[in-house]
């Protein structure tokens, strides 16, 4: 079974500003007003917060440590105060340790905000998405940077479109199988140091390391590049996780699946995998039977269940009174083929 | 289970010869072999897995040793770390 060391589990504590702008301005098309000197104000939590309230005077329980979200509702708040009492209102908030502020549907900010912004180091951006679509999506951005992330030594291919991890014992040949299946026209989405990232509920991204990125050791030639060797259709970025599949040494005394009705689980991080353990044997090929699992998983997937299907051929077999000729052709008709 | 912290001592940090020479020795035993740094917990019988810690000199990593043979094991490799992969 899969075992994952705390060590391996890591999260980020927080982003800096500047990180976050460098990585969504061409996403989220922020505009940068202020300057850059509150660029180092860090980031902690993924949750927005839109201080409508907290301008008006309302300051208990303000949220400032959040990423402030100025709507129309803000704006329009400020614009029918007079300048005195806008310049009160924003440096009410001011006050607060805030990481910055993104202003939606291209409303510009007031010269007092601006001013002010750039004398409190809070960075100001502009935005032309409405506050609900930037909303949504910053969350998202935010949820997967503070998201848990995984580290796992196995190999991360994509069969049929379905993600399979690849487990077991250091020289058991993850990495062949890997190569192997990428011969066979599947994509390596990476190899020995995979990363998992839980993303929502219920779902696991895999990824490489940007270092690690499909290179690949074969024990006894070295390091290889998958994506040179065979080309872009070979591998892929990212993946979601859908099967772990431990290789082991076929051992005796474990018991291996027989019928396959009743699907085995791992736990990574809170989330349930379908998991299948696979003996090792000379003459068995561990390439086609990925294959096949990954195709089962498919057929499963859309409702189907070959285990299911034939228990229940079989129980209507013991049901049935008269048994008939137990050969599955009930009459060779001059057909000698 | 055996855990250490190394640091790493020498300049050029942990670069592909010692990477190498630390898989090597680790091969050598059944003992499961892992190193943790920033998050990351890789194998350490495998060389993509040491060589993508890229660790620089004065970092700490933190090996971990499970298995039958792991005090040998645990005394060798800790052993290299110590004495700076043999380097300047």
């Amino acid at each position: 079974m899969i075992k994952i060391d705390q060590k391996a589990v890591s999260r980020k504590e927080f982003i800096t500003v500047e990180f976050f702008y460098m990585s969504t301005r061409n996403l989220f098309q922020l505009e940068l007003y202020s300057d850059t000197s509150g660029f180092n104000r860090k980031i902690f939590e993924q949750n927005l917060h839109r201080p409508g309230l907290a301008l008006a005077g309302f300051v208990d329980l303000f949220s400032f440590s959040r990423v402030q979200v100025f709507g129309n509702t803000e704006t329009q708040y400020l614009s029918q105060l007079n300048k005195e009492q806008r310049i009160k209102a924003i440096e009410r908030i001011f006050q607060f340790n805030i990481p910055c502020i993104i202003l939606t549907d291209n409303n510009k900010p007031f010269p007092e905000l601006l001013e002010l912004s750039n004398k409190y180091k809070i960075p100001l951006f502009g935005t032309p998405f409405s506050t609900t679509k930037l909303v949504y999506f910053v969350s998202d951005f935010l949820d997967d940077q503070f998201a848990e992330r995984i580290s796992i030594h196995g190999s991360f291919v994509d069969v049929y479109g379905t993600g399979m991890l690849f487990i077991g014992k250091s020289g058991i040949g993850k990495s062949e199988v890997a190569l192997d299946l990428v011969e066979r026209g599947h994509r390596l989405v990476a190899d020995d140091l995979i990363i998992l990232t839980k993303k929502g509920e219920g779902i696991l991204m895999g990824s490489g390391t940007n270092m690690g990125r499909h290179f690949m050791e074969i024990r006894g030639l070295g390091i290889i590049d998958v994506e040179r060797m065979f080309g872009i259709r070979a591998i892929r970025y990212q993946k979601r996780l859908e099967i772990v599949v431990e290789l082991e040494i076929w051992d005796d005394n474990t018991e291996y699946t027989r019928t396959g009705l009743d699907q085995e689980h791992v736990t990574i991080s809170g989330i349930d995998i379908p998991y299948v353990k696979l003996p090792i044997l000379p003459g068995k090929n561990v390439t086609v039977i990925s294959e096949v699992i990954s195709l089962n998983y498919l057929l499963k997937h859309y409702g189907y269940k070959a285990a299911e299907s034939f228990q229940e051929r079989l129980n209507k077999k013991i049901s049935e009174k008269n048994k008939d000729d137990m050969r599955g052709v009930e009459y060779f008709e001059h057909d000698f083929e | 289970m055996i855990e250490k912290i190394v640091k790493i001592k020498n300049k050029a940090g942990l670069h592909t010869r010692p990477a190498a020479t630390i898989v090597k020795l680790a091969s050598k035993y059944k003992c499961e072999f892992f190193i943790a740094k920033d998050g990351l917990n890789i194998n350490g019988k495998s060389i993509i897995g040491v060589m993508t810690l890229a660790a620089e000199t004065g970092s700490e990593l933190i090996l971990t040793f499970e298995g039958e043979d792991e005090q040998l094991a645990s005394d060798e490799i800790t052993d290299f770390f110590n004495r700076g992969f043999d380097e300047p």
